[in-house]
């Protein structure tokens, strides 16, 4: 009796559900723990579990490094000032006025996601560095005195930062304007107010959540932002939270519980913003939210609209065509030189890029992961949103709890726990490819599982129930309607999974190990070792290696990627 | 009035249905007979999708039973569920479900497909299908550039062609202009006929309830509220919710005189000192409050044998097809609809007449 209730009580669905709920605890909390206890550790920092504990780390941030602290915070609310302008002004120009191309203008603001941080931020210490930096030689070549551009300073990180998180911004806040119903300014048109008057009393209050959201997020974002505050940042001698932590590591004896301490306080911080952020999504954004995009009348700005076109452009020129061009100049060059009457053209440094063994495995090695990442994760993911989105499942709230988990956790941080964890795990899997699988995977969940999520919701369940209405099984049904339907859907997931792991820097800077290089921290090493030259030459061959691999799937998929477009 | 037991095709009984706290449907029973065509009719959120859902095995149901050809798809007794493809139903969605990524002959050959049938009897079936909605020359077209109106004779053409004998219809009408409705349900009520099929159908539209159904049921909060053909529906409507539910009609208030019935006809105290003679198509507990009469059914000039209002017309609206006169009367103010001749002025005294049997007694 007792053994079949037992039995309907542990059907497959239940065992599927625990099984999951425990790997993905095992891979998403486990490496958190183990960085908490680290960070209360005051004795050896390399033994685990730690002989003593206490608060002494996290004293210390406030003792010895509150300059650190008061960087990070200057920074970031620099960055988020000039990212939210630029973001809400191209959203603005790009949504409510009838700009000239504005369609082609609104593809073009993808490009600065394509070029990452990592390359931004290298393009423009070639373009401003000091002496040596383009825009100083162009300065002493027209004469000018000394080198007035200096990238160096809290104002450069900040600057490359905001070019480059301010697309986030755009795309934040151009949603939030797209989902007006332009009824309501309409309503207020037709009731006698002015252009500027509704814009004052029904435009701006219904986009304000909307933008203050944006800006929440983007600190936050500028808050765990390491790229920039690395490559420009290290050489101008300025540390933020994220690269403190990094050297921190660095040190010897590697003084792991101060960057735990560091980097849980960091995650902390992060972690109530972006919950006020959800919050104020919620509940502050009215009724304008339906979920509807509407397509706002543009206002006609007569001859105006060409200057916001400038506008649009200048952005785009100093985010992707500036910075792209000088690192193609200076990949070509044995010496920087933006005079080219001086310049000593060579194809050497690409030579040297893929002659360097190192360099050449890294590469292969994230080309690997990325293909390994991307095609394992996307069926794990699908299965999981399947559970989370479609099946009656209990404990699948729990599920979804825990793979949205890691979005909450700062990537850097997530890898350090990662270190630490597998340092002191029985199971040999760290400095191996394995580990940096595992690692990719885990922090790629929330990106999947969303993007996965968009188009399983956006089935209607009836076109799933009328196969079974019309004689088909589950099987059959998923076979011939639903994965069909998914076809676009997954392999965008695909591509964005594949390209968020070949450009991984932020947790591979921990986890990578002599036998198993990847690629965006080998730049970084070499930006900090070699010539510049080598280092424009290598982020080049990533970008390109990036975009051939992309060319190349989407020629054999050419079918599906139609219905994407 | 019924399908007797041995020719119901489908049987309900007792369904309970809820999600979580909330109990969509409570307590629903009927039968649909061999070859009837059955509509559930009711506001939205009134249970009538919930119940077809249940019938397709797409709810889970919490306690009753639900039975097609004497076979139990669910029972809660016996523990058993059917899964929705082992049902032999077949179902009209409401947003249509065509599949965008087949052609129209893909979707329409579905249902043949996981029959396992043969290529040649599939294409001769779809045809088939196709040829009674009329689509015939569209069948290789991609099903994501069909209008609605022809996706939704996709939907019923794939759902009749491996000729199921109950199809299930969720409001397919609902998402099509006025004018398609109009023509569509023409369409649907021939191909009904043709092809002797059983189907439960769901509208909120009470004239389509009432224009295609052999049977309606009346469904409000969760249950029942009256089974009847169409006409039953509209000249004796059971509950003041049917009344108002259905077709337009006034409520007059007032209390039963036992004393003063005559043969089937009884005696309604109105306020106003006038005396109706009504009629009761249900048994009569006595304490019944509220007659019904139709918009419709009253006219303006006195007939001998009907009841006589006087009253004052307050308000006239021209609407094309018919004349409405808002009356003021002593037992209050009543609408009457009537043909777009002999118009009456505002102000002007009139007489109502209508017959007894036209005044229905509403259950308590």
């Amino acid at each position: 009796m007792w053994i079949g209730e037992l039995r309907r009580r542990l059907n497959a669905q239940v065992l599927v559900t625990t099984a999951i709920l425990l790997v993905v605890g095992f891979l998403v909390l486990l490496p958190v723990l183990f960085l908490v206890e680290e960070s209360f550790n005051t004795g050896d920092p390399m033994a685990f579990p730690a002989e003593t504990l206490g608060l002494d780390n996290y004293l210390a941030i406030l003792d010895e490094d509150l300059h650190i602290l008061t960087n990070t915070v200057i920074i970031a609310i620099m960055a988020t000032a000039m990212a939210i302008a630029i973001g809400f002004t191209l959203a603005w120009i790009l949504t409510r006025t009838n700009v000239p191309g504005r369609d082609k203008l609104e593809r073009l603001m993808e490009l600065p996601y394509y070029m990452t941080p990592l390359v931004g931020a290298l393009a423009w210490s070639v373009l401003a560095g000091p002496k040596s930096g383009f825009f100083n030689q162009l300065w002493q070549w027209a004469g000018g005195r000394g080198d007035p551009f200096n990238i160096y300073s809290m104002f450069g990180i900040a600057w490359v930062m905001a070019l480059f998180e301010g697309t986030v911004a755009f795309v934040m806040i151009a949603a939030s304007m797209k989902s007006m119903d332009p009824a309501l300014e309409e309503s207020a048109r037709v009731i006698g107010a002015s252009k500027l008057r509704t814009t004052l009393t029904v435009t701006l209050p219904l986009v304000l959540p909307g933008v203050l959201g944006a800006t929440l997020f983007v600190f936050a974002e500028m808050l765990g932002s390491f790229a920039a505050a690395l490559v420009i940042g290290i050489p101008g001698r300025i540390y933020v939270i994220t690269t403190s932590i990094w050297e921190a590591t660095l040190s010897y004896p590697p003084d792991y519980g101060r960057a735990a301490a560091m980097g849980l306080s960091l995650f902390a911080v992060m972690f109530a913003m972006v919950s006020v952020y959800r919050w104020i999504v919620q509940r502050g954004s009215y009724a304008t939210i339906t979920g509807k995009a509407y397509r706002p009348r543009p206002m006609d700005m007569g001859r105006l609209a060409w200057l916001l076109f400038g506008v649009c452009a200048t952005y785009i020129f100093l985010a992707v065509v500036l910075p792209l061009a000088a690192l193609i100049l200076t990949s070509l060059q044995r010496f920087a030189t933006v005079l080219l009457d001086q310049a000593q053209f060579t194809l050497a440094n690409y030579a040297t890029a893929l002659s360097l063994g190192p360099v050449r495995t890294a590469l292969f090695n994230s080309l690997l992961l990325g293909l390994g990442v991307a095609s394992v994760g996307v069926l794990v993911m699908a299965v999981l949103v399947w559970i989370i989105y479609r099946s009656q499942l209990v404990g699948r709230g729990a599920v979804e709890y825990l793979v949205m988990f890691p979005q909450a956790v700062p990537r850097m941080v997530f890898g350090l726990a990662l270190l630490w964890a597998w340092l002191n795990m029985p199971v040999p899997l760290y400095g191996t490819l394995w580990l940096l699988a595992l690692a990719y995977f885990t922090v790629m969940l929330p990106l999947g599982v969303r993007s996965l999520a968009g188009v399983v919701l956006q089935i209607d369940k009836s076109l799933e129930e009328c196969a079974r209405v019309c004689g088909a099984g589950w099987g059959y049904q998923m076979r011939t309607v639903t994965l069909p339907l998914l076809k676009p859907g997954i392999l965008a997931a695909w591509l964005l999974i594949f390209m968020a792991c070949v450009r991984e820097l932020g947790a591979s800077v921990f986890l990578m190990g002599p036998n198993a290089k990847v690629i965006a921290p080998s730049i970084v090493s070499a930006w900090a070792s070699s010539g510049t030259e080598l280092t424009a030459a290598m982020a080049l061959i990533q970008t390109f290696t990036v975009v051939v691999a992309l060319v190349i799937l989407f020629r054999l998929t050419r079918g599906v990627t139609r219905e994407l477009t | 009035m019924n399908a007797s037991r041995s020719d119901a095709r489908i049987e309900v009984s007792d369904l309970v249905v809820s999600y979580g706290e909330a109990v969509a449907v409570n307590g629903v029973s009927f039968t649909v007979g061999r070859g009837e065509h059955v509509t559930l009719l009711g506001p939205s959120g009134c249970g009538k999708t919930t119940t077809l859902r249940a019938i397709a095995g797409l709810e889970q149901p919490m306690a009753g039973s639900i039975r097609i050809d004497g076979q139990a798809m669910y029972a809660a007794g016996e523990r058993r569920n059917v899964p929705t493809e082992q049902r032999g139903v077949s179902m009209v969605f409401q947003s249509y479900a065509v599949w965008p990524h087949m052609s129209v002959f893909d979707n329409v050959a579905y249902g043949l497909r996981v029959r396992k049938q043969s290529r040649e009897e599939i294409a001769r079936a779809v045809e088939r299908a196709l040829d009674l909605v009329q689509m015939r020359h569209l069948g290789g077209r991609p099903a994501s550039k069909l209008s609605g109106g022809q996706q939704q004779r996709v939907a019923l053409a794939r759902a009749i062609a491996f000729s199921p004998t109950v199809v299930l219809f969720d409001e397919p009408l609902s998402n099509l202009d006025a004018k398609l409705r109009a023509e569509m349900r023409v369409e649907l009520r021939e191909l009904q006929r043709r092809l002797d099929i059983t189907s439960v159908y769901v509208t909120h539209d009470q004239e389509e309830a009432l224009a295609i159904s052999d049977r309606v049921i009346v469904m409000n909060q969760g249950v029942i509220e009256q089974i009847g053909s169409p006409e039953q529906i509209y000249n004796s409507p059971r509950s003041r919710f049917v009344a108002d539910f259905v077709g337009s009609a006034n409520i007059i208030k007032g209390r039963l005189d036992p004393a003063s019935s005559d043969g089937g006809l009884l005696a309604f105290e109105v306020e106003g000192g006038l005396t109706l003679r009504v009629s009761a198509p249900h048994a009569v507990r006595g304490d019944e409050t509220e007659v019904a009469v139709r918009t419709a059914y009253i006219d303006m000039q006195a007939r001998p044998g009907d009841n006589h209002v006087r009253g004052t017309v307050r308000q006239r609206m021209f609407h094309g097809d018919f004349v409405q006169y808002i009356v003021d009367c002593p037992c209050g103010s009543l609408i009457v609809r009537r043909p777009p001749t002999n118009l009456l002025d505002e102000g002007a005294e009139a007489t109502l007449s209508f017959s007894p049997e036209h005044c229905v007694l509403l259950a308590a």
